[in-house]
């Protein structure tokens, strides 16, 4: 479905842990819209923003084709696609972090020692470009999701995650022994696109 | 029996593997971006009449022209340039061949120098030519390609400098040179970085320029492209502002490519936009690519008259630049992993993984005695082979495999099924 003229389209998480934080920050931009959560494309009901409900991961690609002309995504995700796509703002929620874990009983302790080990990570770029920087050498397994069960299924001895309170780590008897970086909700924009964020403002 | 000494001729040169394995990345990266812009590959005969070759390069050229008589008394010689064999190809082939015709040739060429250093009697030239078309379009893409060649293999600090022999022509009419002194004048103007303002003056007085002074004046380049071009207004200068104008829209900015007026190459073939690339980084080896527009090099092999641009890659100054700045030092030859023998029973289980690992494209070799594992190492660290396969009994009960990174001495022991994920996810920092 092509874009309306003049619409103005932002796109956001379907599902996951962004997209109901996401949604009430466009609530608190002024937008009123319908959340029945069928509907891929959402218009406002009271400005000519229209939502776009998209996984995650295309997020970027969306609005890298200017089909969107904003987008609500994870640091994390934008770090990982390495593009250039431009940060309007950091939005202040979905803050988390990228760690590096081992299980609990591991003979890894330190950075060093994952040298000549298996990686478990959906962010195999990121860690690929830290690893690089720190001379440390390693097999770095691209695993899609629940990359925290390869080190009980023997498929890596650490893995290379996000992590918000710990939780899913230490229930998977982890423990994050670095973090490499932070993360949180930003919103990106095409760097061709002439909009300003006040468009999103009602 | 006597023994022959194994030499090679004085000028030529040979390249072992390690030598070969760097010269193999920068043809590939250079033959890849050919390829991207539409540049096909051709490749012509060393052995030829002689007359295809001789009289083509001035009494210096003929002299230094490889040319004997073979078995048969036929009188035959090789390659000089790349030039004139491709003109003979394309004048022998253009009915069947698309117009315009873009091809790329590497080849070795011959010449009977007193070799010295960086002189050699045999050496690789890389060409690129475009025939068949009078349009700029033609200049700006080879600019395009020559810019994304020396971007691409990390060159900072590279310019192409260009100008217009129709241009020089222009104001070298205005100074009182005629057509027919033109050439001499444009020899001597090459010569201006070589010995210098007074001496080039000099000889332009020789050869009568009465104005001599004013003239290199009117060709020094400004501080920018658009002051020179200020200075030049009375000249046509519409062929370098078109010129520009495609290259600033194929990205090869004002920074890349450089105006410069006095830039006069020495060659008598070229009619239009000449190109001469420098490294500033490089500045001891002179031009890295050098060519320009022609307008009837085929004319001594076929009555048609065709309009065409070309350059040539200086690949061994190339070569040269990179090796002292050491893009090559972390190349390994092509193993990258080395499965070892455990023992004379266990050879058959090693073979079955060397096979695993060829089947999954992973450049590997096996070694080939079961000798001691600290004497296979050693070649493995001889050849710079990264990683070592091991599997003694233990670890064939467990249908696991033991990988050895060289560089570290670290080993890690995983279950067979898991090695080529584990080698080719394997990021070596």
């Amino acid at each position: 479905m092509n874009k309306a003229k003049n619409k103005i389209r932002i796109a956001v998480q379907n599902k996951g842990r962004l997209m109901e934080p996401s949604l009430t920050y466009l609530k608190k931009c002024g937008l009123k819209f319908a959340e029945n959560g069928r509907n891929l494309i959402v218009p406002c009901e009271n400005s000519d923003v229209e939502i776009l409900f998209v996984r995650n991961s295309d997020i970027p690609e969306y609005v890298r084709y200017s089909v969107a002309d904003f987008g609500i995504v994870g640091k994390n995700v934008l770090m990982e696609k390495e593009n250039n796509l431009k940060t309007v703002q950091e939005l202040d929620f979905g803050k988390c972090s990228l760690v590096i874990a081992v299980p609990n009983n591991s003979k890894i302790k330190k950075l060093t020692d994952l040298d000549h080990e298996r990686v478990a990570t959906s962010y195999p770029r990121i860690l690929k470009n830290f690893l690089k920087k720190q001379k440390v050498s390693a097999s770095i397994i691209e695993i899609r999701g629940s990359v925290e069960i390869c080190p009980s299924l023997g498929l890596a001895d650490a893995i290379f995650d996000i992590t918000q309170t710990g939780r899913t780590l230490s229930e998977n008897g982890l423990k994050a022994i670095l973090k490499v970086a932070d993360s949180q909700a930003v919103l990106i924009q095409n760097p061709n696109s002439n909009l300003n964020y006040e468009n999103l403002l009602v | 029996m006597e023994i022959i000494q194994p030499k090679i001729l004085k000028g030529t040169r040979e390249f072992g593997p390690s030598e070969m394995s760097k010269r193999n990345v920068v043809m590939a990266k250079i033959k890849e971006i050919f390829a991207r812009y539409g540049y096909d590959p051709i490749e012509t005969p060393i052995l030829n009449p002689a007359e295809t070759i001789l009289g083509k390069y001035g009494e210096e050229g003929d002299r230094l022209t490889y040319n004997f008589e073979d078995n048969g008394k036929r009188r035959l010689a090789l390659p000089y340039d790349l030039t004139v064999p491709f003109a003979r190809y394309f004048a022998a082939n253009w009915k069947e061949l698309p117009l315009p015709f873009k091809r790329y040739q590497i080849q070795r060429v011959w010449r009977g120098e007193k070799p010295t250093k960086g002189r050699l009697r045999e050496f690789y030239q890389c060409d690129i030519d475009v025939i068949g078309t009078e349009s700029l379009i033609a200049e700006a893409e080879v600019a395009r390609v020559i810019a994304t060649v020396f971007e691409e293999l990390d060159f900072g600090n590279f310019q192409i400098k260009t100008n217009s022999r129709r241009l020089m022509n222009d104001i070298l009419r205005a100074f009182d040179a005629p057509k027919e002194k033109s050439m001499d004048v444009i020899r001597v103007i090459d010569k201006l970085a070589k010995i210098g303002e007074e001496a080039v003056i000099e000889e332009l007085e020789k050869l009568k320029i009465l104005n001599a002074k004013e003239l290199l004046k009117a060709i020094k380049p400004e501080a920018s492209t658009k002051e020179t071009l200020q200075k030049l207004k009375q000249y046509n200068t519409s062929e370098i502002e078109t010129l520009l104008d495609y290259c600033n829209a194929l990205g090869v900015s004002e920074e890349l490519i450089d105006f410069d007026p006095s830039l006069a190459r020495g060659l008598d073939y070229y009619t239009g936009i000449i190109y001469e690339v420098v490294s500033h980084d490089n500045l001891d080896l002179g031009s890295l690519c050098a060519g320009g527009r022609y307008d009837n090099l085929c004319g001594l092999f076929c009555k048609e008259s065709f309009s065409g641009m070309g350059v040539a890659f200086g690949f061994e100054r190339i070569m040269i630049a990179m090796e002292e700045r050491g893009d090559f030092d972390d190349l390994t030859l092509n193993s990258q992993i080395l499965v070892t023998l455990f023992d004379e029973d266990s050879i058959s289980d090693s073979l079955k993984l060397y096979r695993l690992l060829t089947d999954a494209s992973l450049k590997t070799e096996v070694y080939f005695e079961p000798e001691k594992l600290k004497k296979q190492f050693k070649y493995a660290d001889k050849k710079q082979i990264p990683f070592v396969v091991i599997q003694g009994p233990e670890e064939k009960q467990k249908n696991e495999v033991t990988v050895k990174s060289m560089q570290s001495g670290k080993q890690k022991t995983i279950p067979v099924s898991q090695l080529i994920t584990y080698l080719e996810s394997y990021e070596q920092s």
